[in-house]
């Protein structure tokens, strides 16, 4: 500094003590309003849907939450706890309360029942919908400090202001999608927060704080893992890395003990945390952690001879011995091996090649290139930019944001629905990056008053000649990315993620806007008539939408844990009628239902999704005689029409699909019995049910139910 | 509770049982049946003379044989239009049969005639004949009545119009005279029928209008001196005509687009004119089929439930709307407020309502409340119930009554006392809870709690 700054400073103090106050108070009402702007974004970017459609739940899984919600709001905690669910999975039936996360149960249910205290009526329905925006907005304030512990405040409000709108979080967690997800994040990054500022002091406060928030996210989502195995990854990098200290050894200890037993409480998870093969990384850290200190404590004590001695000796023997009760462990069983999800993660192909109903969810299949830029946009190149100047700033915590953002985008990678997990760390390197950059430039886009101030310096300085101009452009160009980034997040979350998909719309001719309001016809067709205790054979995706809407008793749902039972329904589907009756009359089915998207050019219908229904029906021995060739024509194509293999077109499937669609003028100019998804005609057209009837097909044909006739009385 | 109060009305008159009045005769009835609906209306106009000498204050009204249960609406009016009150009464030597009385507002002379008129709504006495039928049938009822008019008195001369809105007759019971002219029977004339006679009157025909029974109907009214009247229904629709046999075929339903068809595609309900923020939905939503039109003098709203109704099919739905308040609240006196509404309101074209229940929400701090209602409903306990930061809770008036057509369209009234200044009650407390939130959040934020003392950060900045 200059001799004359330090005159002033000393001659106007005051002033200048009032300076300082005045200047932190702007920052706080800056930060303030930036993070209360960012928040109500993130709350409001998330209502397309609600104002385009209605306040309502989406997809398929919100509507179990929802319906467990709704039971334990009407019926109390313990109730649910020790909930048996007859309406799924007949004749097994399905433990509810032993079978979930509760998290999101719970919080929707303690909100709900805070703003009935305040006599506040809101319908739990709404407090479902709103839910996972309200916890977005909690997710950018958590960004915010996260950011702002790893790096600085700077890079913590754009992180925040990028979280905001990153469409790869949006996608889980509009109005309406009512999932674990939806919390799960925000629960996440909130153990981060704790993890973090327990790394900073090394107190047994925040590291139960990070056990409490850990819990918190154990109860609410299976994902729970991947943070389990970061942290552990965490310390253990550190510990290679040298930095091994009394902080981390008491953040992590705390952490791991009270983490892991609060987590134990879950009912769901159980023994897992010191069974199954997922948890041994924390459980050896744990370990680890304890034999570093030991091993600290002793060379404090020992000299270096013999210390060597010792630790080779000790080094040895526990290796071995480590090795064998781990063996031991997992021939006996007592260690769960490897489950197939985890394996997928891993390894991209298994699931593929060895379990057909993970593989046949679309969210499981590897990400494509394009979706990365879909979902993240800037951020992708952002992301390495970060990640240099995290490097280049090495510290405990930014250690940890490296290996979460390199992990996570190699989950992502793996599965789709990982996305979300990178989401969030992809806004705070990209938070970090274009802080750090704008920080730097910002100072020389006004720099005529040094000019002023100092001549000496102006001359030294003057090599730059055109410092401010470069300055000025290259904040001009992250304004543009910045501005960019924001109408690509907008566009994508206002076409690709705010359907419903429980109302589908089109566009008619005349630019109107046309609603197939199908499913719900169809739920409440079975709401309405048919008997109580009714029970609907349908594919599994429809299984909650079908107990949540319609209130009926379901063969499989989405919570795909019996494949034999899954397995069976595909075989039914599979068979000529008279199979597929014995089948159906086996599991007691009262009616069926199918999705056909042949009128209406709906393309994820049951057609479409036949042949996962071959390969599962096929993949046990019951349905040993059903191969997937056999669905094929004989040029090997999967074809509705004539050419056809004739298994198709005689399975109950296709008859209950196309079943006297045959006479159906579906589009101008082409036959009768159009198929608009799979652009042809199909091939068998007059056929009479015979151990089916129609009970109700709704206005677009999109869900079609029959009945199961009784067996023929004697003697007719 | 409704038999309780019968029979408490049975209890009273039992003391007093009525005579028939030999003297009285039925000069000419003229009475017409309309069948064309799912009800049966029965208007007759009766020409009554006192042949005797003492002057008669009452006459008897009489119900034919096992349709009391049936009833939902009779009324008796003067050639002046003016009702006349009915009451239930028992008949000595006919103690079995259903009678009313009818006050008259001149006692009738002897030698005079007077004339009066009858209306009869009955509901689920067109019995689907077939029981069950298939989707491409028609669908036939039958109308079990009498041919006479089934009357204490003598009769004089009598003509019975029937009216079936559809020309499809399968069998009609012929005592004659009887003639037919496309939808139309008339029976008789008839001349000099005996007292009680009755003589049984069968009627098969087609009748394709929608037989749709309101199983519940829950009406909620809720009462905001803010300026708006919120007006919820839950309605409970059962298709109560001949069952649908067999499967529905959507093809079959798509090609047969004839209107008179058994299946009820929609319906038109007629709301006030300023209702507005209309909704209809369901259980899982909002129901996206649904039209508004505004007419002149009221709101009409062409409901299409989510699926076609076939026999034995029902639906449920929630119709809600808003309407100003000035038009159904009015200050009486100070402090005091009538408010003055439907106790039920349309919902479609001769509709049967099996259930009604009407709930009225007063507003928070309500006393004195009074009520009116235009017939006789039975009253349920009155509730509390917590709405929009309510401390004190509000009052609820529960309403019930079985039965009911659209002549049951009709106001009650309700009268109380509030004081106007409770309606700053919940914005001003709200106000005041947030001020208490801020000034505890600037108390803490300038005050230091720690134990130790902090360190300046700005030392190190300097």
């Amino acid at each position: 500094m200059s001799a004359s700054v330090k005159k002033q400073q000393l001659s106007f103090q005051i002033p200048s003590a009032v300076k300082v106050k005045n200047v932190e108070k702007q920052e706080t009402l800056l930060t303030l309003s930036i993070l209360t702007l960012a928040a109500i974004l993130s709350f409001a970017t998330r209502l397309f849907s609600v104002l385009r459609f209605e306040s309502v739940i989406h997809e398929f899984d919100p509507y179990f939450n929802y319906r467990t919600t709704k039971y334990l709001v009407e019926n109390g905690f313990y109730s649910f706890h020790n909930w048996f669910d007859d309406r799924a999975w007949y004749p097994l039936g399905r433990i509810i309360g032993g079978t979930i996360y509760p998290g999101l149960m719970v919080t929707s249910s303690v909100i709900y029942h805070l703003c009935w205290l305040l006599n506040i009526t809101i319908d739990i329905r709404n407090v479902c919908v709103f839910l996972a925006p309200l916890f977005s907005s909690f997710t950018t304030i958590i960004t915010y400090l996260l950011t702002k512990e790893l790096y600085t405040p700077g890079a913590g409000l754009v992180a925040a202001a990028m979280v905001a709108i990153v469409p790869g979080y949006i996608s889980r967690s509009v109005a309406g999608s009512y999932d674990n997800e939806g919390i799960a994040i925000f629960c996440m990054l909130l153990t981060y927060f704790m993890w973090i500022k327990a790394v900073k002091t090394g107190t047994i406060f925040w590291g139960t704080l990070a056990a409490l928030a850990y819990f918190y996210m154990v109860s609410s989502w299976g994902g729970y893992v991947f943070l389990i195995n970061l942290i552990p990854l965490h310390v253990l990098v550190l510990m290679i890395t040298g930095r091994f200290s009394h902080r981390i050894y008491i953040a992590y200890s705390t952490l791991y003990c009270v983490g892991t037993i609060l987590s134990m409480q879950i009912s769901f998870v159980g023994f897992q945390p010191v069974q199954s093969s997922e948890h041994m990384l924390a459980l050896g850290v744990f370990g680890l952690c304890q034999i570093h200190a030991f091993v600290d404590y002793l060379r404090s004590k020992l000299t270096q001879d013999e210390f060597n001695t010792l630790f080779t000796a000790l080094a040895y023997s526990f290796g071995i011995a480590l090795a064998i009760f781990l063996g031991l462990l997992t021939f006996s069983g007592k260690i769960s091996p490897w489950t197939g999800r985890f394996y997928s993660l891993l390894d991209p192909s298994y699931a593929k090649n060895h379990i057909p109903i993970i593989a046949s969810v679309s969210e499981h299949q590897p990400t494509s290139w394009s979706s990365f830029y879909f979902d993240l946009q800037i951020l992708v190149s952002l992301f390495p930019a970060g990640l240099y100047f995290c490097f280049a700033n090495l510290t405990d915590a930014n250690i940890f944001l490296i290996l979460y953002g390199i992990t996570s985008i190699y989950f992502a990678g793996v599965m789709v629905r990982l996305m979300l997990v990178l989401a969030p760390v992809m806004c705070m390197l990209g938070g970090i990056a274009i802080s750090h950059l704008l920080s730097k430039f910002m100072k020389n886009v006004d720099n005529s008053k040094p000019a002023e101030q100092g001549k000496k310096k102006a001359k030294l300085e003057s090599n730059h000649v055109l410092k401010s101009e470069i300055a000025t452009f290259f904040v001009g160009l992250v304004a543009v990315l910045l501005i960019s980034y924001t109408f690509h997040c907008t566009w994508v979350t206002s076409e690709a993620y705010s359907s419903p998909s429980i109302v589908l719309s089109a566009r008619s001719h005349d630019g109107g806007r046309i609603i197939f309001d199908d499913f719900r016809e169809a739920y409440n067709w079975l709401k309405m008539n048919t008997p109580e205790d009714a029970r609907i054979m349908s594919w599994w995706d429809y299984g909650y939408q079908i107990t949540a809407m319609a209130n009926r008793t379901i063969l499989v749902d989405n919570n795909t844990w019996n494949n034999t039972h899954i397995s069976r329904v595909g075989q039914a589907m599979a068979s000529t009628e008279e199979k597929a009756y014995e089948i159906m009359r086996e599991l007691d089915v009262d009616y069926v239902l199918v999705i056909f998207g042949g009128l209406t050019g709906y393309s994820s219908d049951d057609i479409n999704k036949f042949l996962w229904m071959v390969r599962i029906g096929g993949s046990t021995d019951r349905g040993a005689h059903i191969k997937e060739w056999d669905y094929y024509s004989s040029t090997g194509e999967f074809r509705i029409d004539k050419e056809g293999s004739p298994t198709l077109l005689n399975c109950l499937m296709y008859k209950m699909c196309y079943y006297r669609f045959g006479n159906v003028y579906s589009e101008g100019g082409k036959p009768p019995g159009y198929d608009r998804v799979r652009g042809a005609e199909i091939g068998n057209k007059d056929f009479e049910l015979d151990v089916l009837e129609e009970a109700y097909t709704t206005e677009h044909w999109l869900v079609r139910i029959y009945k199961v006739k009784d067996l023929p009385n004697r003697g007719m | 509770m409704f038999n309780l109060l019968i029979l408490c009305a049975l209890f009273i008159n039992a003391y007093s049982l009525e005579t028939v009045n030999k003297q009285i005769v039925n000069k000419n009835i003229e009475r017409s049946i309309d069948l064309s609906s799912q009800l049966v209306k029965i208007s007759a106009t009766l020409t009554v003379e006192n042949t005797g000498k003492e002057s008669a204050s009452n006459i008897l009204i009489l119900l034919e044989p096992k349709t009391k249960s049936n009833v939902s609406y009779i009324s008796v009016k003067n050639s002046l239009k003016e009702e006349l009150k009915l009451t239930e009464v028992e008949v000595q030597d006919h103690k079995s049969k259903q009678f009313y009385k009818v006050e008259l507002s001149q006692s009738l002379q002897g030698g005079r005639t007077i004339v009066l008129t009858l209306e009869i709504v009955l509901t689920k006495s067109l019995i689907p004949y077939p029981s069950s039928i298939s989707q491409k049938d028609r669908q036939l009822v039958r109308y079990f009545g009498s041919h006479y008019f089934y009357s204490p008195y003598n009769t004089l001369k009598q003509k019975t119009t029937v009216n079936l809105g559809s020309r499809n007759i399968e069998s009609y019971t012929k005592l004659k005279p009887v003639s037919q002219l496309e939808s139309t029977i008339v029976y008789g004339q008839y001349a000099n029928v005996q007292p009680f006679s009755i003589d049984p009157m069968v009627i098969h025909y087609e009748n394709n209008s929608p037989f749709l029974t309101v199983t519940s109907l829950k009406r909620l009214i809720e009462i905001s001196h803010w300026g708006s009247i919120a007006i919820e229904e839950n309605i409970d629709i059962l298709h109560s005509g001949a069952k649908l046999k067999g499967p529905f075929s959507r093809y079959d339903y798509q090609r047969d687009v004839g209107s008179s068809h058994h299946s009820v595609k929609s319906y038109k309900t007629v709301l006030p004119a300023a209702a507005h923020s209309i909704y209809y939905r369901d259980s899982n939503g909002n129901i996206s089929t649904s039209q508004v039109r505004v007419r002149k003098d009221w709101i009409e709203l062409e409901l299409r439930p989510r699926f076609p109704l076939f026999g034995g099919w029902r639906t449920s739905y929630t119709l809600g709307y808003s309407v100003p308040s000035y038009q159904y609240l009015f200050k009486t006196d100070k402090n005091q407020y009538l408010l003055h509404m439907r106790l039920l309101d349309h919902i479609f074209d001769d509709m049967q309502v099996d259930l009604l229940e009407t709930k009225i929400v007063l507003p928070v701090g309500v006393s004195n409340v009074q009520l009116t209602t235009p017939y006789e409903v039975e009253r349920l306990p009155d509730s509390l119930t917590y709405k929009y930061l309510d401390k004190k809770g509000r009052l609820v008036i529960s309403l019930r009554k079985t039965n009911l057509v659209e002549h049951h369209i009709q106001d009650f009234e309700v009268v109380y006392e509030w004081p106007s200044s409770l309606l700053f009650h919940e914005p001003i407390s709200l106000t005041f809870a947030l001020y208490v939130l801020f000034l505890v959040i600037i108390i803490y934020v300038r005050l230091d709690f720690s134990l130790h003392e902090a360190k300046s950060e700005h030392v190190k900045t300097q």
